[in-house]
């Protein structure tokens, strides 16, 4: 069984409403037609029109969406392990990385999501939802950019919003050279790092310009990105598997 | 904060007006809101500033999901705490409001506001979340919950929700649970330290009780409003 996370900069529905290039990706990951996909919006403390948006924006694609609100199983008591592994995605929203970590503790469902991740559920977020996959993280829950544990599903420390805010990598790259922060990867709004078990197979991005970039004590290392929905017709009607196989290939030699 | 019906908040801001009095000679109290158990959810704040305007105190709110901390805060959100008359905490779920409070070390900073005076309130969570273990039916089926444990006793709130009810009598004559106090909607329980001093009601005929292993006691509340006046014709 593959494992997969694809860890968004930022983007989606929540912050591209103009732009559903890697909602749409997302789907392809899975690898049922109409796959099941769970929206976990811990972070955001459940909100209501993150909720709403999700709704809006997956209700009427080839899909069976569907979100659980911790916040609210009094009014929806439902068993939150088998809600997690009977959906074929799960996409975590943004928000306090600090809070989500806390709460999904507590209810037990860090266990659940790595159970679920074993198993082959796709996982997928953005910010918050990005870097909770990681070893480590740099958020601004609490104000200035700090560092953040996470799950460790993936090694190494994940930046978010590198171009939307600008003020996490400087804090980044310093982390990682006083290796406060293990190596890792800055990414960029409406820019994906695609991972198969715990290795990086593919960047996208939904609009031009945005990418990635590998970070290390030692120096730094552009990642350009694929950009979704207009790429060569040979790889967008090739199944998504080997696409990202052929170019793992390539970009190894 | 129930609608149409002040009479609870009024009882809280009459004891924030006191501790003001003593704490700083001041008359009007500070009120702080923590929504924590709801998400931070926006309409509740708004319910909060509704019913405690700046017109009958100086109201503020923490936000632990929000950059900006909430509204009225201009320190870090412990020392903001240890600055009020009452800290009211709203409902919701119990097991994330604690896990939360948890991560940013809030419960250290409560505890300490307890023992400095300062007046801690809440419905629901907001209530469990202050002894030592708690009924929540916010995940369904009644189950036990672990709380900051302020008042060395069990908690159960709804109880008027007969489930509720039978699983904290139960749990308790059971053993699983402690003994402790339960209340039902617009039922308050007031403790002065960690004794029970006062029990109080916003609507006429709501119960509290105390509950051992022996079975429940009922408690005699007073009722906040003024009886409606029989006309004579």
């Amino acid at each position: 069984m593959t494992r997969t996370i694809l860890a968004m900069g930022g983007g989606g529905f929540t912050m591209e409403s103009d732009n559903t290039a890697l909602d749409d990706y997302i789907l392809t990951l899975a690898d049922r037609r109409e796959p099941r996909i769970c929206f976990l919006p811990t972070a955001s403390g459940d909100t209501e029109r993150h909720i709403g948006r999700f709704h809006a924006a997956f209700g009427g694609r080839h899909c069976e969406a569907s979100h659980l609100s911790l916040f609210r199983l009094g009014a929806h008591p439902v068993s939150i392990r088998d809600t997690i592994l009977s959906q074929d995605i799960i996409y975590v929203g943004g928000g306090s990385m600090h809070n989500m970590l806390a709460i999904w503790r507590v209810h037990g469902l860090d266990r659940i999501l790595i159970e679920a991740w074993d198993r082959g559920v796709v996982l997928a977020g953005l910010s918050a939802g990005a870097m909770c996959w990681f070893e480590r993280g740099v958020t601004k829950s609490t104000g200035a950019p700090t560092e953040a544990t996470g799950l460790g599903l993936l090694p190494g420390s994940l930046s978010v919003h590198r171009d939307g805010e600008p003020e996490r990598l400087p804090f980044f790259r310093e982390a990682v050279a006083e290796g406060v922060l293990p190596g890792g990867w800055a990414v960029d709004d409406s820019a994906a790092l695609l991972f198969r078990d715990r290795d990086l197979v593919r960047v996208v991005a939904s609009k031009p310009g945005r990418g990635a970039a590998r970070i290390d004590r030692g120096g730094e290392q552009e990642l350009e990105a694929d950009l979704l929905g207009t790429g060569p017709a040979e790889l967008s009607s090739m199944p998504v598997d080997i696409a990202e196989y052929r170019l793992h290939r390539r970009a190894r030699g | 904060m129930e609608a149409g019906n002040p009479l609870l908040d009024d009882h809280v801001l009459s004891l924030g007006s006191a501790r003001a009095g003593w704490a700083r000679s001041e008359e009007r109290p500070r009120v702080c809101f923590v929504p924590t158990a709801s998400g931070d959810a926006d309409h509740y704040i708004v319910r909060f500033y509704r019913a405690f305007s700046s017109a009958v105190c100086e109201p503020s709110h923490v936000s632990l999901f929000r950059r900006d901390r909430g509204a009225g805060i201009d320190c870090d959100v412990a020392s903001h705490l240890l600055e009020q008359d009452v800290i009211y905490v709203g409902g919701g779920s119990v097991i994330s409001l604690l896990g939360v409070w948890r991560a940013h070390g809030l419960d250290d900073a409560l505890a300490e506001a307890w023992r400095r005076g300062i007046i801690l309130c809440g419905l629901s969570a907001g209530s469990l979340c202050w002894f030592s273990e708690a009924i929540s039916a916010f995940h369904g089926t009644p189950s036990r919950v672990e709380g900051l444990g302020l008042l060395p006793y069990s908690n159960c709130v709804h109880l008027n929700d007969e489930e509720r009810r039978t699983a904290f009598r139960r749990t308790i004559a059971d053993g699983e649970l402690g003994a402790g106090y339960g209340a039902e909607d617009g039922a308050a329980l007031h403790f002065v330290g960690t004794t029970l001093t006062d029990v109080v009601a916003s609507r006429q005929g709501a119960r509290a009780f105390r509950v051992d292993r022996h079975g429940e006691t009922p408690l005699a509340a007073r009722f906040l409003g003024t009886s409606p006046v029989a006309l004579v014709a």
